[in-house]
Protein backbone atom coordinates (compact mmCIF):
# COMPACT_ATOMS: atom_id res chain seq x y z
CA UNK A 1 0.00 0.00 0.00
CA UNK A 2 2.79 2.62 0.93
CA UNK A 3 0.84 5.33 1.93
CA UNK A 4 -1.07 6.20 4.93
CA UNK A 5 -4.21 4.38 5.88
CA UNK A 6 -7.68 6.31 6.25
CA UNK A 7 -8.48 5.29 9.29
CA UNK A 8 -5.96 3.89 11.86
CA UNK A 9 -6.91 2.62 14.93
CA UNK A 10 -4.79 1.61 17.79
CA UNK A 11 -5.38 -0.07 21.07
CA UNK A 12 -8.76 1.14 21.13
CA UNK A 13 -10.80 -0.02 24.19
CA UNK A 14 -13.98 0.79 25.75
CA UNK A 15 -15.80 0.51 28.72
CA UNK A 16 -19.36 0.47 29.98
CA UNK A 17 -20.13 1.61 33.30
CA UNK A 18 -23.57 0.81 33.90
CA UNK A 19 -25.37 2.34 36.96
CA UNK A 20 -27.37 -0.64 38.69
CA UNK A 21 -31.00 0.06 38.32
CA UNK A 22 -32.33 0.47 41.54
CA UNK A 23 -35.88 -0.89 41.70
CA UNK A 24 -38.53 -0.12 44.61
CA UNK A 25 -39.72 3.51 45.89
CA UNK A 26 -38.05 6.72 44.16
CA UNK A 27 -35.67 3.96 42.23
CA UNK A 28 -35.44 6.52 39.40
CA UNK A 29 -33.47 9.19 42.29
CA UNK A 30 -32.07 6.09 43.68
CA UNK A 31 -30.50 5.13 40.45
CA UNK A 32 -29.40 8.28 39.72
CA UNK A 33 -27.23 8.84 43.21
CA UNK A 34 -26.21 5.56 43.57
CA UNK A 35 -22.51 4.74 43.46
CA UNK A 36 -22.68 0.74 42.57
CA UNK A 37 -21.14 0.16 39.71
CA UNK A 38 -20.80 -2.32 36.83
CA UNK A 39 -18.13 -2.21 34.13
CA UNK A 40 -17.97 -4.43 31.28
CA UNK A 41 -15.50 -3.93 28.44
CA UNK A 42 -17.09 -3.67 25.13
CA UNK A 43 -14.31 -2.81 23.41
CA UNK A 44 -10.57 -4.77 24.32
CA UNK A 45 -7.77 -3.31 22.40
CA UNK A 46 -8.44 -3.44 19.33
CA UNK A 47 -6.32 -2.26 16.56
CA UNK A 48 -6.34 -1.80 13.10
CA UNK A 49 -5.59 0.53 9.77
CA UNK A 50 -7.73 0.90 6.85
CA UNK A 51 -6.59 2.15 3.20
CA UNK A 52 -7.68 4.21 1.30
CA UNK A 53 -10.57 2.76 -1.07
CA UNK A 54 -11.15 -0.37 0.37
CA UNK A 55 -14.00 -2.36 1.20
CA UNK A 56 -13.63 -3.87 4.47
CA UNK A 57 -16.31 -6.10 6.27
CA UNK A 58 -16.22 -6.25 9.99
CA UNK A 59 -17.54 -9.39 11.43
CA UNK A 60 -18.49 -10.84 14.81
CA UNK A 61 -20.57 -12.52 16.86
CA UNK A 62 -23.52 -10.30 18.76
CA UNK A 63 -21.91 -8.38 21.79
CA UNK A 64 -18.58 -8.64 19.72
CA UNK A 65 -18.47 -4.74 19.45
CA UNK A 66 -18.56 -4.10 16.18
CA UNK A 67 -21.22 -1.23 16.89
CA UNK A 68 -19.35 0.17 19.84
CA UNK A 69 -16.35 0.24 17.44
CA UNK A 70 -18.47 2.08 14.63
CA UNK A 71 -19.90 4.19 17.00
CA UNK A 72 -16.06 5.45 18.45
CA UNK A 73 -15.10 5.83 14.52
CA UNK A 74 -18.60 8.40 13.90
CA UNK A 75 -17.23 10.40 16.93
CA UNK A 76 -20.39 9.75 18.76
CA UNK A 77 -18.72 7.69 21.65
CA UNK A 78 -15.89 8.72 23.88
CA UNK A 79 -13.54 5.53 23.84
CA UNK A 80 -11.91 4.68 27.48
CA UNK A 81 -8.65 4.58 25.69
CA UNK A 82 -6.73 4.31 22.74
CA UNK A 83 -6.29 6.62 19.64
CA UNK A 84 -8.38 6.70 16.41
CA UNK A 85 -7.94 8.75 13.01
CA UNK A 86 -10.33 8.81 10.36
CA UNK A 87 -8.82 11.25 7.83
CA UNK A 88 -6.52 12.60 10.14
CA UNK A 89 -9.23 13.62 12.38
CA UNK A 90 -9.50 12.45 16.11
CA UNK A 91 -13.58 11.63 16.01
CA UNK A 92 -14.59 12.80 18.99
CA UNK A 93 -12.15 15.96 19.17
CA UNK A 94 -13.69 17.37 15.98
CA UNK A 95 -17.09 15.66 15.50
CA UNK A 96 -18.64 18.34 13.28
CA UNK A 97 -15.92 17.94 10.98
CA UNK A 98 -15.52 14.29 10.87
CA UNK A 99 -19.26 14.39 10.12
CA UNK A 100 -18.48 16.32 7.40
CA UNK A 101 -16.53 13.56 6.01
CA UNK A 102 -18.00 10.28 6.30
CA UNK A 103 -21.50 8.83 5.90
CA UNK A 104 -22.90 6.87 8.31
CA UNK A 105 -26.08 4.23 8.26
CA UNK A 106 -27.01 2.42 11.37
CA UNK A 107 -29.51 -0.43 10.20
CA UNK A 108 -31.58 -0.20 13.26
CA UNK A 109 -32.54 3.48 12.88
CA UNK A 110 -33.11 5.66 10.89
CA UNK A 111 -31.85 9.34 10.28
CA UNK A 112 -34.59 10.37 8.14
CA UNK A 113 -37.49 12.40 9.44
CA UNK A 114 -40.19 9.83 10.33
CA UNK A 115 -43.47 12.79 9.56
CA UNK A 116 -41.88 13.53 6.38
CA UNK A 117 -41.92 12.62 2.71
CA UNK A 118 -38.40 10.87 1.86
CA UNK A 119 -38.06 13.83 -0.61
CA UNK A 120 -37.96 16.34 2.27
CA UNK A 121 -36.24 13.99 4.32
CA UNK A 122 -33.14 13.96 1.25
CA UNK A 123 -33.68 17.97 1.15
CA UNK A 124 -33.16 18.76 4.53
CA UNK A 125 -29.98 16.81 5.17
CA UNK A 126 -28.88 18.43 1.72
CA UNK A 127 -29.20 21.27 4.13
CA UNK A 128 -27.77 20.25 7.22
CA UNK A 129 -24.74 19.30 5.47
CA UNK A 130 -24.66 22.44 3.34
CA UNK A 131 -24.33 20.61 0.00
CA UNK A 132 -23.80 22.82 -3.15
CA UNK A 133 -26.93 22.86 -5.05
CA UNK A 134 -25.66 21.47 -8.62
CA UNK A 135 -24.09 18.22 -6.21
CA UNK A 136 -27.47 17.93 -4.35
CA UNK A 137 -29.29 17.54 -7.82
CA UNK A 138 -26.62 15.11 -9.32
CA UNK A 139 -26.57 12.94 -6.52
CA UNK A 140 -30.09 12.80 -5.55
CA UNK A 141 -30.59 11.77 -9.20
CA UNK A 142 -28.04 9.61 -8.82
CA UNK A 143 -29.02 7.71 -6.17
CA UNK A 144 -32.74 7.72 -7.19
CA UNK A 145 -31.69 5.99 -9.29
CA UNK A 146 -29.15 3.44 -8.68
CA UNK A 147 -31.81 2.81 -5.83
CA UNK A 148 -35.27 3.35 -7.25
CA UNK A 149 -36.19 5.46 -4.89
CA UNK A 150 -38.62 7.27 -7.49
CA UNK A 151 -41.53 5.62 -6.73
CA UNK A 152 -41.53 6.52 -3.05
CA UNK A 153 -39.96 9.71 -2.70
CA UNK A 154 -42.67 11.53 -1.68
CA UNK A 155 -44.25 8.70 0.93
CA UNK A 156 -43.77 9.49 4.70
CA UNK A 157 -41.32 7.45 5.99
CA UNK A 158 -42.95 5.94 8.53
CA UNK A 159 -45.24 4.71 5.92
CA UNK A 160 -42.10 3.12 4.23
CA UNK A 161 -41.51 -0.56 3.97
CA UNK A 162 -37.63 -1.27 5.67
CA UNK A 163 -36.29 -2.23 2.59
CA UNK A 164 -37.41 1.17 1.00
CA UNK A 165 -36.53 2.99 4.12
CA UNK A 166 -33.34 1.67 3.99
CA UNK A 167 -32.59 2.45 0.40
CA UNK A 168 -33.82 5.78 1.50
CA UNK A 169 -30.81 5.87 4.82
CA UNK A 170 -28.53 5.12 2.17
CA UNK A 171 -29.05 7.54 0.10
CA UNK A 172 -28.97 10.00 2.91
CA UNK A 173 -25.86 8.97 4.12
CA UNK A 174 -23.92 9.30 0.88
CA UNK A 175 -25.80 13.18 -0.52
CA UNK A 176 -22.64 14.95 1.12
CA UNK A 177 -20.17 12.81 -1.19
CA UNK A 178 -18.77 11.99 1.59
CA UNK A 179 -14.50 9.78 1.28
CA UNK A 180 -15.89 7.14 4.24
CA UNK A 181 -18.89 5.22 4.39
CA UNK A 182 -20.13 3.37 7.91
CA UNK A 183 -22.24 0.68 7.52
CA UNK A 184 -23.71 -1.26 10.12
CA UNK A 185 -26.45 -3.84 9.47
CA UNK A 186 -27.57 -1.98 5.89
CA UNK A 187 -28.94 -5.42 5.27
CA UNK A 188 -30.83 -6.48 8.49
CA UNK A 189 -34.26 -8.02 7.76
CA UNK A 190 -34.15 -7.35 3.98
CA UNK A 191 -35.01 -9.90 1.66
CA UNK A 192 -33.12 -11.28 -1.34
CA UNK A 193 -34.06 -8.29 -3.88
CA UNK A 194 -33.51 -5.57 -1.37
CA UNK A 195 -30.03 -6.95 -0.33
CA UNK A 196 -29.02 -7.27 -3.61
CA UNK A 197 -30.02 -3.96 -4.98
CA UNK A 198 -28.05 -2.65 -1.65
CA UNK A 199 -25.25 -4.52 -2.25
CA UNK A 200 -24.78 -3.42 -5.82
CA UNK A 201 -24.65 0.65 -4.46
CA UNK A 202 -22.57 0.00 -2.07
CA UNK A 203 -20.19 -2.09 -4.53
CA UNK A 204 -20.89 0.85 -7.18
CA UNK A 205 -20.08 4.12 -4.80
CA UNK A 206 -16.57 1.74 -3.70
CA UNK A 207 -16.00 1.04 -7.40
CA UNK A 208 -16.86 4.11 -9.03
CA UNK A 209 -16.09 7.10 -6.86
CA UNK A 210 -13.09 5.35 -4.44
CA UNK A 211 -15.00 5.83 -1.22
CA UNK A 212 -13.95 3.57 1.89
CA UNK A 213 -16.47 1.82 3.43
CA UNK A 214 -16.48 -0.04 6.70
CA UNK A 215 -19.15 -2.97 6.45
CA UNK A 216 -20.81 -4.32 9.40
CA UNK A 217 -22.65 -7.40 8.90
CA UNK A 218 -24.09 -10.75 9.89
CA UNK A 219 -24.91 -11.78 6.40
CA UNK A 220 -21.60 -13.31 5.53
CA UNK A 221 -23.04 -13.48 1.50
CA UNK A 222 -22.39 -9.38 1.84
CA UNK A 223 -19.31 -10.17 2.79
CA UNK A 224 -18.49 -12.72 0.05
CA UNK A 225 -20.09 -10.42 -2.67
CA UNK A 226 -18.05 -7.23 -1.73
CA UNK A 227 -15.92 -7.16 1.29
CA UNK A 228 -11.98 -7.51 0.00
CA UNK A 229 -10.38 -7.74 3.62
CA UNK A 230 -12.24 -8.70 6.58
CA UNK A 231 -11.68 -7.67 10.46
CA UNK A 232 -13.32 -10.80 12.39
CA UNK A 233 -13.34 -9.47 16.13
CA UNK A 234 -15.07 -11.42 19.14
CA UNK A 235 -15.14 -10.38 22.73
CA UNK A 236 -13.98 -6.68 21.95
CA UNK A 237 -10.35 -8.16 20.13
CA UNK A 238 -9.64 -8.88 16.87
CA UNK A 239 -9.39 -12.48 15.83
CA UNK A 240 -8.40 -12.20 12.51
CA UNK A 241 -7.73 -9.94 10.09
CA UNK A 242 -7.19 -10.82 6.09
CA UNK A 243 -9.01 -11.39 2.79
CA UNK A 244 -11.77 -13.88 2.78
CA UNK A 245 -9.94 -16.52 0.75
CA UNK A 246 -7.30 -16.77 3.56
CA UNK A 247 -9.48 -16.46 6.57
CA UNK A 248 -11.36 -19.35 4.82
CA UNK A 249 -7.89 -21.44 4.24
CA UNK A 250 -6.77 -20.48 8.17
CA UNK A 251 -9.86 -22.18 10.02
CA UNK A 252 -10.46 -24.98 7.53
CA UNK A 253 -7.70 -26.00 5.67
CA UNK A 254 -9.84 -29.18 4.39
CA UNK A 255 -11.84 -29.45 1.15
CA UNK A 256 -14.49 -31.73 0.45
CA UNK A 257 -14.47 -33.70 -2.53
CA UNK A 258 -17.21 -35.44 -3.73
CA UNK A 259 -17.18 -38.14 -6.19
CA UNK A 260 -20.07 -39.74 -8.22
CA UNK A 261 -19.37 -43.70 -8.73
CA UNK A 262 -21.78 -45.59 -11.41
CA UNK A 263 -24.81 -47.24 -9.33
CA UNK A 264 -23.92 -50.55 -8.07
CA UNK A 265 -19.54 -50.79 -7.45
CA UNK A 266 -17.63 -51.16 -4.81
CA UNK A 267 -17.04 -48.61 -1.85
CA UNK A 268 -14.23 -46.63 -2.23
CA UNK A 269 -10.64 -47.33 0.12
CA UNK A 270 -8.21 -44.78 0.98
CA UNK A 271 -5.62 -46.88 3.19
CA UNK A 272 -3.44 -45.38 2.06
CA UNK A 273 -3.71 -41.98 2.33
CA UNK A 274 -3.77 -40.69 5.99
CA UNK A 275 -4.58 -37.45 5.36
CA UNK A 276 -8.34 -38.32 3.84
CA UNK A 277 -11.06 -39.70 4.97
CA UNK A 278 -14.00 -40.83 3.79
CA UNK A 279 -17.04 -38.29 5.37
CA UNK A 280 -20.29 -39.37 4.08
CA UNK A 281 -21.41 -41.98 1.46
CA UNK A 282 -25.10 -41.70 0.19
CA UNK A 283 -26.51 -43.68 -2.95
CA UNK A 284 -23.93 -43.24 -5.49
CA UNK A 285 -22.70 -40.10 -3.72
CA UNK A 286 -19.16 -40.32 -1.85
CA UNK A 287 -17.57 -37.41 -0.06
CA UNK A 288 -13.78 -37.25 1.01
CA UNK A 289 -12.09 -34.88 3.07
CA UNK A 290 -8.64 -34.06 2.83
CA UNK A 291 -5.81 -31.48 3.35
CA UNK A 292 -4.93 -30.41 0.28
CA UNK A 293 -1.70 -28.97 1.87
CA UNK A 294 -0.51 -32.63 2.45
CA UNK A 295 -2.17 -34.08 -0.09
CA UNK A 296 -2.35 -32.27 -3.65
CA UNK A 297 -5.57 -32.60 -5.35
CA UNK A 298 -3.94 -33.91 -8.45
CA UNK A 299 -2.66 -37.08 -6.40
CA UNK A 300 -6.04 -37.84 -4.51
CA UNK A 301 -7.45 -37.75 -8.13
CA UNK A 302 -5.15 -39.53 -10.25
CA UNK A 303 -4.85 -42.40 -7.71
CA UNK A 304 -8.94 -42.45 -7.79
CA UNK A 305 -9.40 -42.13 -11.46
CA UNK A 306 -6.77 -45.18 -11.70
CA UNK A 307 -8.14 -47.56 -9.40
CA UNK A 308 -12.45 -46.44 -10.00
CA UNK A 309 -15.13 -45.65 -12.42
CA UNK A 310 -15.48 -42.61 -11.80
CA UNK A 311 -18.65 -40.86 -13.65
CA UNK A 312 -18.18 -36.97 -12.08
CA UNK A 313 -16.31 -35.58 -9.58
CA UNK A 314 -16.49 -31.74 -7.69
CA UNK A 315 -14.40 -30.01 -5.10
CA UNK A 316 -16.50 -27.97 -2.78
CA UNK A 317 -15.06 -24.87 -0.92
CA UNK A 318 -15.60 -24.46 2.11
CA UNK A 319 -18.66 -22.32 2.77
CA UNK A 320 -17.91 -19.21 4.50
CA UNK A 321 -20.58 -19.15 6.61
CA UNK A 322 -19.91 -22.85 8.16
CA UNK A 323 -16.15 -21.30 8.63
CA UNK A 324 -17.75 -18.35 10.48
CA UNK A 325 -19.88 -20.52 12.60
CA UNK A 326 -17.42 -23.12 13.63
CA UNK A 327 -15.04 -19.73 14.81
CA UNK A 328 -17.67 -18.29 16.59
CA UNK A 329 -18.50 -21.90 18.57
CA UNK A 330 -15.11 -22.44 19.23
CA UNK A 331 -14.72 -19.20 20.91
CA UNK A 332 -17.61 -19.98 22.99
CA UNK A 333 -16.48 -22.76 24.76
CA UNK B 1 -32.28 25.98 9.99
CA UNK B 2 -32.77 22.68 8.88
CA UNK B 3 -34.12 21.17 11.95
CA UNK B 4 -36.68 23.72 12.61
CA UNK B 5 -38.17 23.66 9.03
CA UNK B 6 -38.11 19.83 9.93
CA UNK B 7 -39.89 20.13 13.15
CA UNK B 8 -42.24 22.38 12.00
CA UNK B 9 -43.07 20.10 9.08
CA UNK B 10 -43.51 17.41 11.66
CA UNK B 11 -45.99 19.81 13.86
CA UNK B 12 -48.39 19.88 10.80
CA UNK B 13 -47.98 16.42 10.41
CA UNK B 14 -49.93 16.33 13.46
CA UNK B 15 -51.49 18.84 12.82
CA UNK B 16 -55.08 17.54 13.76
CA UNK B 17 -53.27 16.71 17.30
CA UNK B 18 -52.62 20.22 17.56
CA UNK B 19 -56.35 21.18 16.99
CA UNK B 20 -57.57 19.37 19.45
CA UNK B 21 -54.97 20.68 22.10
CA UNK B 22 -56.68 23.96 21.14
CA UNK B 23 -59.93 22.77 22.24
CA UNK B 24 -58.30 21.35 25.27
CA UNK B 25 -56.77 24.72 25.97
CA UNK B 26 -60.30 26.76 25.53
CA UNK B 27 -62.13 24.67 27.54
CA UNK B 28 -59.69 25.11 29.86
CA UNK B 29 -59.66 28.47 29.59
CA UNK B 30 -63.09 28.69 29.88
CA UNK B 31 -62.77 27.25 33.11
CA UNK B 32 -60.14 28.97 34.61
CA UNK B 33 -62.63 31.73 33.93
CA UNK B 34 -65.36 30.25 36.16
CA UNK B 35 -63.06 29.74 38.72
CA UNK B 36 -61.64 33.01 39.07
CA UNK B 37 -65.24 34.54 38.45
CA UNK B 38 -66.51 32.06 41.69
CA UNK B 39 -63.48 32.86 43.73
CA UNK B 40 -64.22 37.00 43.19
CA UNK B 41 -68.01 36.17 43.79
CA UNK B 42 -69.04 39.59 45.80
CA UNK B 43 -65.86 41.11 46.03
CA UNK B 44 -64.73 44.29 43.97
CA UNK B 45 -60.73 43.61 44.02
CA UNK B 46 -58.54 41.18 45.94
CA UNK B 47 -55.27 42.31 47.04
CA UNK B 48 -56.05 45.45 45.14
CA UNK B 49 -56.46 43.39 41.88
CA UNK B 50 -60.15 43.19 40.20
CA UNK B 51 -61.32 40.71 38.13
CA UNK B 52 -61.04 41.96 34.96
CA UNK B 53 -57.58 42.14 35.25
CA UNK B 54 -57.43 39.12 36.93
CA UNK B 55 -58.79 36.83 34.40
CA UNK B 56 -56.97 39.09 31.83
CA UNK B 57 -53.15 37.38 33.52
CA UNK B 58 -54.87 34.08 33.70
CA UNK B 59 -56.24 33.56 30.00
CA UNK B 60 -52.99 34.92 28.60
CA UNK B 61 -50.38 33.16 31.13
CA UNK B 62 -52.51 29.76 30.28
CA UNK B 63 -52.48 30.86 26.27
CA UNK B 64 -48.76 31.82 26.58
CA UNK B 65 -47.70 28.55 28.15
CA UNK B 66 -49.84 26.49 25.69
CA UNK B 67 -47.69 28.07 23.09
CA UNK B 68 -44.57 28.55 24.22
CA UNK B 69 -43.70 25.51 26.57
CA UNK B 70 -45.72 22.62 24.94
CA UNK B 71 -46.13 19.47 27.09
CA UNK B 72 -43.77 17.58 24.92
CA UNK B 73 -41.45 20.19 26.70
CA UNK B 74 -37.92 18.53 25.69
CA UNK B 75 -37.25 17.25 22.88
CA UNK B 76 -34.17 15.31 24.46
CA UNK B 77 -35.31 12.70 26.23
CA UNK B 78 -37.20 10.69 23.62
CA UNK B 79 -34.18 11.09 21.98
CA UNK B 80 -31.69 9.57 23.69
CA UNK B 81 -33.85 6.69 24.94
CA UNK B 82 -34.70 6.10 21.31
CA UNK B 83 -31.15 6.39 20.74
CA UNK B 84 -31.68 8.63 18.16
CA UNK B 85 -29.31 11.18 19.59
CA UNK B 86 -26.59 8.66 17.25
CA UNK B 87 -27.87 10.05 14.42
CA UNK B 88 -28.18 13.74 15.70
CA UNK B 89 -24.48 13.52 16.50
CA UNK B 90 -23.36 12.65 13.14
CA UNK B 91 -24.85 16.10 11.81
CA UNK B 92 -21.76 18.67 11.10
CA UNK B 93 -24.13 20.82 13.22
CA UNK B 94 -24.11 21.32 17.24
CA UNK B 95 -26.84 18.88 18.98
CA UNK B 96 -27.91 21.63 21.39
CA UNK B 97 -28.16 23.85 18.47
CA UNK B 98 -30.32 21.22 16.68
CA UNK B 99 -32.29 20.98 19.76
CA UNK B 100 -32.69 24.53 20.04
CA UNK B 101 -33.39 25.30 16.83
CA UNK B 102 -36.20 22.23 16.43
CA UNK B 103 -37.79 24.12 18.80
CA UNK B 104 -38.13 27.45 17.81
CA UNK B 105 -39.51 25.65 14.30
CA UNK B 106 -42.36 23.75 16.75
CA UNK B 107 -42.52 27.29 18.33
CA UNK B 108 -43.36 29.33 14.84
CA UNK B 109 -45.37 26.19 13.11
CA UNK B 110 -47.71 26.35 15.81
CA UNK B 111 -48.22 29.93 16.37
CA UNK B 112 -50.83 29.92 13.64
CA UNK B 113 -52.51 27.64 15.23
CA UNK B 114 -52.15 30.52 18.43
CA UNK B 115 -53.44 33.17 15.98
CA UNK B 116 -56.43 31.39 15.64
CA UNK B 117 -57.46 31.93 19.24
CA UNK B 118 -56.98 35.12 19.83
CA UNK B 119 -60.52 36.60 19.01
CA UNK B 120 -61.48 34.13 21.35
CA UNK B 121 -59.32 35.08 24.04
CA UNK B 122 -61.14 38.68 23.97
CA UNK B 123 -64.72 36.95 23.69
CA UNK B 124 -63.51 34.94 27.03
CA UNK B 125 -62.56 38.63 29.16
CA UNK B 126 -58.96 39.18 27.98
CA UNK B 127 -57.98 43.04 27.92
CA UNK B 128 -55.76 44.46 26.22
CA UNK B 129 -52.46 46.01 27.77
CA UNK B 130 -53.13 48.67 30.40
CA UNK B 131 -51.14 51.27 28.43
CA UNK B 132 -48.93 50.91 25.50
CA UNK B 133 -45.89 51.39 27.11
CA UNK B 134 -46.91 48.31 28.66
CA UNK B 135 -48.02 46.06 25.71
CA UNK B 136 -44.68 46.92 24.29
CA UNK B 137 -42.61 45.97 27.24
CA UNK B 138 -44.30 42.88 27.28
CA UNK B 139 -43.45 42.29 23.89
CA UNK B 140 -40.19 42.85 24.32
CA UNK B 141 -39.96 40.51 27.87
CA UNK B 142 -41.73 37.57 25.53
CA UNK B 143 -38.32 37.09 23.84
CA UNK B 144 -36.06 36.75 27.10
CA UNK B 145 -38.74 34.61 28.41
CA UNK B 146 -39.12 32.29 25.49
CA UNK B 147 -35.12 32.17 25.69
CA UNK B 148 -35.66 30.90 29.22
CA UNK B 149 -38.42 28.45 28.58
CA UNK B 150 -36.07 26.87 26.02
CA UNK B 151 -32.60 26.81 27.80
CA UNK B 152 -34.90 25.33 31.09
CA UNK B 153 -35.69 22.92 28.51
CA UNK B 154 -32.63 21.66 27.10
CA UNK B 155 -30.95 22.20 30.69
CA UNK B 156 -33.63 19.48 32.11
CA UNK B 157 -33.43 17.25 28.86
CA UNK B 158 -29.77 16.79 29.11
CA UNK B 159 -30.46 15.21 32.46
CA UNK B 160 -31.41 12.19 30.17
CA UNK B 161 -27.90 11.76 29.39
CA UNK B 162 -27.36 10.80 32.98
CA UNK B 163 -30.37 8.69 33.35
CA UNK B 164 -32.58 7.19 30.69
CA UNK B 165 -35.84 7.34 32.47
CA UNK B 166 -36.87 10.71 33.38
CA UNK B 167 -40.58 10.78 32.46
CA UNK B 168 -41.53 10.65 35.79
CA UNK B 169 -38.95 13.32 36.96
CA UNK B 170 -40.40 15.76 34.41
CA UNK B 171 -44.17 15.25 35.14
CA UNK B 172 -42.76 16.64 38.88
CA UNK B 173 -40.62 19.22 37.04
CA UNK B 174 -43.30 20.62 35.05
CA UNK B 175 -45.77 20.65 38.06
CA UNK B 176 -43.55 21.98 40.15
CA UNK B 177 -42.21 24.92 37.58
CA UNK B 178 -45.78 26.09 36.38
CA UNK B 179 -46.66 26.49 39.77
CA UNK B 180 -43.91 28.47 40.76
CA UNK B 181 -43.46 30.10 37.49
CA UNK B 182 -46.98 31.87 38.24
CA UNK B 183 -49.27 30.07 35.37
CA UNK B 184 -51.14 28.92 38.09
CA UNK B 185 -51.54 31.23 40.45
CA UNK B 186 -50.23 34.84 40.03
CA UNK B 187 -47.51 35.72 42.57
CA UNK B 188 -49.30 38.16 44.49
CA UNK B 189 -51.58 36.12 45.37
CA UNK B 190 -49.17 33.38 46.90
CA UNK B 191 -47.86 33.42 50.74
CA UNK B 192 -45.44 36.13 50.95
CA UNK B 193 -42.64 33.12 52.05
CA UNK B 194 -43.93 30.92 48.78
CA UNK B 195 -43.44 33.88 46.82
CA UNK B 196 -39.96 35.05 47.95
CA UNK B 197 -38.98 31.39 46.71
CA UNK B 198 -40.33 31.50 43.65
CA UNK B 199 -38.45 34.92 42.78
CA UNK B 200 -35.98 33.84 43.28
CA UNK B 201 -35.75 30.65 40.67
CA UNK B 202 -35.73 31.60 37.29
CA UNK B 203 -39.27 30.08 36.52
CA UNK B 204 -41.59 33.37 37.00
CA UNK B 205 -39.18 35.49 34.62
CA UNK B 206 -40.85 33.17 32.11
CA UNK B 207 -44.24 33.39 32.72
CA UNK B 208 -45.25 36.08 35.52
CA UNK B 209 -43.06 38.65 34.90
CA UNK B 210 -44.14 39.28 30.79
CA UNK B 211 -48.23 38.85 32.11
CA UNK B 212 -47.63 40.84 35.13
CA UNK B 213 -46.30 43.80 32.82
CA UNK B 214 -49.22 43.33 30.56
CA UNK B 215 -51.83 43.96 33.20
CA UNK B 216 -50.04 46.63 34.79
CA UNK B 217 -49.39 44.82 37.94
CA UNK B 218 -45.46 45.48 37.02
CA UNK B 219 -45.31 49.11 36.86
CA UNK B 220 -44.00 51.02 33.56
CA UNK B 221 -40.45 51.52 34.72
CA UNK B 222 -40.32 48.59 36.97
CA UNK B 223 -40.92 46.44 33.95
CA UNK B 224 -37.20 47.63 32.87
CA UNK B 225 -35.48 45.83 36.11
CA UNK B 226 -37.55 42.95 35.38
CA UNK B 227 -36.69 42.45 32.19
CA UNK B 228 -32.93 42.93 32.76
CA UNK B 229 -33.50 40.44 35.28
CA UNK B 230 -35.12 37.87 32.82
CA UNK B 231 -31.65 38.68 31.02
CA UNK B 232 -29.80 38.08 33.62
CA UNK B 233 -31.67 34.25 34.05
CA UNK B 234 -30.52 34.06 30.11
CA UNK B 235 -26.92 34.18 30.75
CA UNK B 236 -27.07 32.19 33.54
CA UNK B 237 -29.15 28.98 32.15
CA UNK B 238 -26.66 29.60 28.88
CA UNK B 239 -23.55 29.31 30.64
CA UNK B 240 -25.48 26.90 32.80
CA UNK B 241 -26.35 25.13 29.37
CA UNK B 242 -23.08 24.84 28.04
CA UNK B 243 -21.24 23.29 31.22
CA UNK B 244 -23.89 20.22 31.60
CA UNK B 245 -23.12 20.01 27.63
CA UNK B 246 -19.44 19.76 27.94
CA UNK B 247 -19.94 17.24 30.89
CA UNK B 248 -22.89 14.91 28.65
CA UNK B 249 -21.29 15.04 25.65
CA UNK B 250 -18.31 13.00 27.32
CA UNK B 251 -21.11 10.81 29.00
CA UNK B 252 -22.51 10.44 25.95
CA UNK B 253 -24.10 6.25 26.07
CA UNK B 254 -26.04 5.64 22.36
CA UNK B 255 -29.00 2.81 23.37
CA UNK B 256 -29.11 0.15 20.96
CA UNK B 257 -26.61 -1.98 18.88
N1 LIG C 1 -25.06 1.55 26.15
C1 LIG C 1 -24.47 0.47 26.64
N2 LIG C 1 -24.34 0.31 27.97
C2 LIG C 1 -23.75 -0.78 28.46
N3 LIG C 1 -23.23 -1.78 27.73
C3 LIG C 1 -23.32 -1.69 26.40
C4 LIG C 1 -23.95 -0.56 25.78
N4 LIG C 1 -23.89 -0.72 24.44
C5 LIG C 1 -23.27 -1.90 24.25
N5 LIG C 1 -22.93 -2.48 25.41
C6 LIG C 1 -22.24 -3.78 25.56
O1 LIG C 1 -21.08 -3.79 24.78
C7 LIG C 1 -20.92 -5.00 24.12
C8 LIG C 1 -20.73 -4.78 22.63
O2 LIG C 1 -21.90 -4.25 22.07
P1 LIG C 1 -22.04 -3.89 20.54
O3 LIG C 1 -23.35 -3.22 20.36
O4 LIG C 1 -20.83 -3.15 20.11
O5 LIG C 1 -22.06 -5.32 19.86
P2 LIG C 1 -22.17 -5.70 18.32
O6 LIG C 1 -20.89 -6.33 17.96
O7 LIG C 1 -22.62 -4.54 17.53
O8 LIG C 1 -23.29 -6.81 18.38
P3 LIG C 1 -24.50 -7.11 17.39
O9 LIG C 1 -23.96 -7.99 16.34
O10 LIG C 1 -25.44 -7.84 18.27
O11 LIG C 1 -25.02 -5.81 16.90
C9 LIG C 1 -22.11 -5.86 24.46
O12 LIG C 1 -21.74 -6.80 25.42
C10 LIG C 1 -23.12 -4.89 25.01
O13 LIG C 1 -23.86 -5.49 26.03
MG1 LIG D 1 -24.38 -4.02 16.45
Amino acid sequence: MGSEPIICVESLVKEFRRTKQQSGRFSAIRTLLTRERTVSRAVDGISFGIPEGELVGYLGPNGAGKSTTIKILTGILMPTSGTVHVAGIVPWRERKRNAAQIGVVFGQRTQLWWDLPLSDSLELVGRLYEIPPPRFRFNLKLFTELLELGPFLSTPVRQLSLGQRMRGDLAAAMLHSPRILFLDEPTIGLDVVAKERIRSFIYELNKEQGTTVILTTHDLDDVERLCQRVLLITDGSVLFEGDVESLKNMHTRERDLIIRLPPGSESIELANFASARIVDESGDLTRVRFNPQSLPITELVSFLLSKYAIVDFSVKEPELEEVVRNIYAARSL
Amino acid sequence: MACGVAQAKTVFAYRFDYVTSLLGLLFQLYVLRAVWSSIYRGHDSVSGVNLSTMVTYATLASFQNWLLNPWQFSLIPDRVREGRVAVDLVRPVGFVTQVVVAQVGRTAATLPFGLLLVPALAILGARTPVSATAGFEYALSLVPAYAIITLLSVVVGMVSFWTIELNGMIVIYWMISQFLSGTMVPLWFMPSLLRDFAKILPFQAFSYTPNAIYVGQIGAADAIGAIAIQLVWVALLYVLCVLIWRRAIRRVVIQGG
